[in-house]
């Protein structure tokens, strides 16, 4: 393959005239972090919150998490996206609908993909929750309440802080997924990082140079990601509990 | 202090605790054997409600275990319980391990309940190991430490499920040594256990179980001496005989 690459585009102005078109697309970066850092502080909440309740004994709770779970997860998010962008607006009473219609860009679509990308990687933080929560020894949580703490307070203090060691691992990935998936968010208008990788590609038909340099941002963006989520699962190992036990410990 | 009156529990349609009916008194150490299977664990668990039952009551210092409503984390406070595997919580300290339910149940300061729980790992030897994560510590240890957690409530009463079962066998006279102490302390006990030296030391009382039943309840030298049933003899015949 023979391709003439011409690196020299990124220091040409962009279309909208903002600034030059590595500008433009650092811009992109910044919205796509901005959508998938509020999206992750969703996901985490609802995640933590429904994931620990599927793991209760009071069943209709349990039913509730469950039929939320599987709504969210089995829908692609591209159509969740659209439902989000499209149809959400419609459902709610006509005032607020309107309003939403109405937020200037880029808020009409960065508060549907937060919300979609948010709500749907929830769903997958619960899933990793529970699993956590039940990979841990049933006398675990028997000890808890033979001290006598309540149900709360053996989540708070027994329970949760070990699920969420061992998850740990799994969360990382589901945090890089979330800032590649948000990457669907240019389907409803959002100029995020591939958004505007796109608009340069269509203005400047210089389609592997902008591709390369997403790529490229991408790959930056979730490599530190991976090293800061390593730096925080160091700082959050138990002493003799994964790895490093000591011989003769028997028990876990 | 304890009483079991006509206990019965199914898992589904298998009936695990069949009619059982005994006692604690105060200060006395009664031990439960059986073989595996029998329901011994699940009868201490009764007392403390983590074993919930449908027939019959447990009533501990007056209060019943099995009344709709009964305050169970208000006994259980008042419970000691010592398990199998620990059952430390292994992101903490040893002495977070102590502090926690002192803390956050009795309402206990930071410095009271450190102080306590300081006094405690020294009564079991572990003073130096206050620092220390579960995972660091031997298995003989962190059973003292259970133990140690377990008095740190002031209990009236401790239940230990089988405490040496897990333990490599020369960690197993460590803990019973700590148990031994309790008992001349007069700490009331109900213990699950094969450690027949040790019943034959302390225990005032030993129960034999087997198939959900209580099938033997009497004093120490009766059982060791003369067991009724057969199956009681058949049972010490097979765990004294190595």
């Amino acid at each position: 393959m023979k391709y003439d690459w011409q690196w020299s585009v990124f220091l040409q102005m962009a279309s909208d005239g903002s600034g030059t078109w590595l500008h433009y697309l650092f811009v992109g970066l910044l919205w796509t972090l901005a959508t998938a850092l509020a999206a992750w502080v969703i996901a985490l909440t609802i995640g933590a919150t429904v994931g620990t309740l599927r793991t209760t004994p009071i069943r209709w709770v349990v039913r509730l998490g469950n039929a939320y779970v599987e709504i969210f997860r089995n829908v692609p998010l591209l159509v969740q996206m659209f439902l989000w962008f499209f149809v959400m607006p419609e459902l709610l009473p006509a005032r607020l609908g309107d309003a939403i219609k109405q937020m200037p860009p880029p808020w009409g679509s960065y508060v549907p993909a937060v919300l979609c990308l948010g709500i749907y990687t929830s769903v997958r933080v619960a899933e990793q929750i529970r699993a956590g929560i039940q990979s841990l020894p049933r006398g675990q949580h028997m000890a808890g309440t033979a001290l006598g703490l309540t149900l709360p307070q053996t989540y708070r203090y027994v329970l949760l802080p070990m699920a969420f060691r061992i998850i740990l691992p799994p969360l990382t990935s589901e945090f890089l997924n979330v800032i590649k998936n948000s990457s669907v968010a240019l389907t409803i208008g959002l100029l995020e990082l591939t958004g505007r990788a796109r608009a340069m590609q269509e203005l400047t038909f210089k389609v592997f140079e902008a591709f390369a340099a997403a790529t490229v941002l991408y790959l930056l963006t979730n490599l530190i990601i991976v090293l800061l989520m390593r730096v925080l699962e160091r700082r959050l190992r138990v002493p003799g509990f994964i790895g490093s036990a000591p011989q003769g410990t028997a028990g876990h | 202090m304890i009483e079991f009156k006509k206990v019965s529990k199914w898992y589904g349609s298998f009936q695990v605790l069949k009619d059982c009916s005994t006692y604690v008194d105060k200060g006395q150490v009664v031990v439960v054997c059986g073989p595996s299977g029998s329901g011994k664990s699940t009868l201490i668990k009764c007392v403390n409600g983590l074993e919930p039952f449908q027939e019959g009551d447990v009533i501990v210092n007056s209060e019943s275990v099995g009344r709709a409503g009964a305050n169970l984390n208000r006994l259980r406070a008042k419970i000691g319980m010592v398990f199998q595997h620990f059952e430390l919580f292994p992101h903490m300290s040893v002495i977070q391990n102590l502090n926690l339910a002192q803390t956050k149940v009795l309402g206990r300061s930071r410095e009271e309940a450190t102080e306590k729980s300081t006094a405690l790992l020294k009564r079991v030897g572990l003073q130096a190991h206050a620092q220390k994560f579960p995972g660091q510590l031997s298995g003989g240890q962190q059973q003292r430490v259970a133990i140690a957690r377990g008095l740190a409530m002031d209990p009236i009463a401790m239940l230990f499920d089988e405490p040496t079962s897990a333990l490599d066998p020369e960690m197993i006279n460590e803990v019973l040594d700590v148990m031994v102490e309790l008992a001349h302390e007069g700490m009331t006990m109900m213990v699950v256990s094969h450690e027949m030296g040790f019943a034959r030391k302390v225990a005032h009382r030993v129960i034999f179980m087997d198939q959900g039943e209580i099938v033997e309840d009497a004093s120490k030298d009766e059982f060791f001496g003369s067991p009724r049933s057969e199956r009681a003899q058949v049972f010490l015949s097979k765990i004294l005989h190595h």
